[in-house]
């Protein structure tokens, strides 16, 4: 089996609209990845940036796989939200990466983007706040029901990952 | 099958701590120290360290520079021996229960590992703000609480840094907490950390924590390595610090594990904002 450590952060992010922002992450894979060890998913904190208008997390992740196949090579979806100073959490964007294949420091930049709604529901959420939202996350990392959405663009996340892979000159894989 | 095949890898680092950026602070000190899980020894040099207190220069640039040494060798001490029998072995390198075999989409679920978390953290999970914050009572940061230790969810060592200088009043008050993996692959890297203090809750809390020289901050800086307990947390991100590390392995490529192309050069991290000194 060929193992693949995923070792970075979620560094930060920048281009939203609003400050104090937080995002859920999370990474999917296919059915011949398997997890050794590290977190599946997780929430970074809530960071108000005094410096500058990038938000930093500093988010640790540290994900061993092993794996049969490369079908399924695993994807980073990302949910970044702002919480108002009331505590109230409102949807800034989706996104997601692939974790990428060869080894080595990446620096990925993901871009993001919201389900826009009707003029209506853009009206109130410019006054009140809310907004739709996805019901299901794996719009999120797949194609397939995509054609329904009309979205708008939000900010990008930045993440730095750095990948050590492990016997993948065994089976004869270049990366 | 070699027969003298090596079990264990070393990972050497050298470097430093080499400056910072606050705009708004002076006279600051910073302690690192390094984080890291099971597998890991450190077999040689210092795992913690406290700098000396800067100011910054009367020049245009106002750096604030520690030019601090770090040197320490880890070991691993349980490759991740997982090669062929993956479905039946546990890996030995971590306590089951932190392993969490999450499904994707399942994003109402708590975060936490379902069992053998820290008592004290689930003790205290929302609506109370973090556990992680000592809010203006003295007592509790006399050492670290006995329930209080990391979660063994981190692999890689990581090195945090917490830096602190004085406020109005000439307490000692942290100035910013921050974290980066080691680098795995050798060569020399160049890392520019973000540095964020947790935030009080209420605008009361702020001015009486102001007031009293008594900031919100971490019992255990070393919780800033680790993902779990941080959705509670609302931090200020306010300035930056920039390492230097030198990285340089033993054994990896015998264990099979392939780092990539050396990075002689390798510059990282993200850039602070325009107009602060590099």
């Amino acid at each position: 089996m060929a193992e693949v450590h995923v070792i970075g952060q979620i560094m930060g992010a920048t281009g939203f609209s609003e400050s104090s922002l937080l995002c859920k992450w999370g990474v999917h894979t296919g059915a011949a990845w398997k997890l050794l060890s590290g977190v599946r998913e997780g929430q970074t904190q809530v960071d108000t940036p005094q410096i500058g208008d990038m938000a930093y997390w500093s988010h640790p992740i540290d994900l061993h796989f092993a794996t049969k196949g490369l079908q399924g090579w695993p994807r980073l979806h990302l949910q970044v939200w702002s919480q108002d100073s009331f505590g109230r959490c409102q949807l800034a964007g989706y996104g997601f990466c692939h974790v990428p294949s060869s080894p080595g420091t990446h620096q990925l930049d993901c871009p993001t983007w919201r389900p826009l709604g009707s003029w209506r529901e853009q009206l109130a959420r410019a006054f009140v706040g809310g907004g739709p939202q996805l019901l299901h996350g794996d719009a999120i990392y797949s194609g397939a029901d995509r054609y329904r959405l009309h979205t708008t663009s939000g900010g990008t996340v930045h993440l730095e990952l750095s990948l050590l892979l492990r016997h993948f000159d065994r089976y004869g894989v270049e990366c | 099958m070699a027969a003298a095949a090596p079990s264990v890898f070393l990972l050497m680092v050298n470097g430093q701590v080499e400056s910072a950026q606050f705009p708004e602070y002076d006279d600051l000190y910073c302690k690192y120290c390094f984080v890291y899980g099971q597998d890991w020894a450190p077999t040689a040099g210092l795992e913690e360290g406290i700098s000396q207190i800067t100011s910054k220069s009367q020049d245009a640039r106002r750096a604030l520079v520690w030019n601090f040494p770090i040197d320490v060798t880890f070991k691993s001490t349980n490759p991740y021996g997982c090669s062929d029998e993956v479905g039946e072995a546990q890996p030995e390198t971590l306590s089951s229960d932190c392993l969490r075999r999450a499904e994707p989409g399942d994003w109402g679920s708590a975060v936490w590992p379902l069992n053998g978390s820290p008592p004290s953290i689930t003790a205290v999970l929302p609506p109370v703000p973090s556990p992680l914050l000592l809010l203006q009572d003295p007592a509790l940061s006399q050492g670290i609480p006995h329930g209080l230790t990391p979660a063994l969810s981190f692999e890689g060592p990581q090195i945090v840094l917490s830096v602190y200088g004085p406020d109005v009043f000439g307490n000692d008050v942290v100035r910013g907490y921050g974290a980066v993996h080691v680098p795995l692959s050798p060569g020399r890297h160049k890392k520019t950390i973000p540095m964020f203090v947790p935030e009080s809750t209420s605008k009361l809390q702020k001015f009486t924590s102001w007031f009293m020289g008594r900031r919100p901050e971490y019992t255990d800086p070393k919780v800033v390595a680790q993902g779990e307990g941080r959705e509670v947390t609302r931090v200020r991100s306010q300035g930056f610090v920039t390492l230097l590390f030198n990285v340089v392995t033993k054994d990896m490529r015998k264990l099979g594990y392939d780092t990539g192309p050396p990075d002689t050069q390798g510059v990282s991290g993200p850039s602070p904002p325009q107009g602060l000194p590099r």
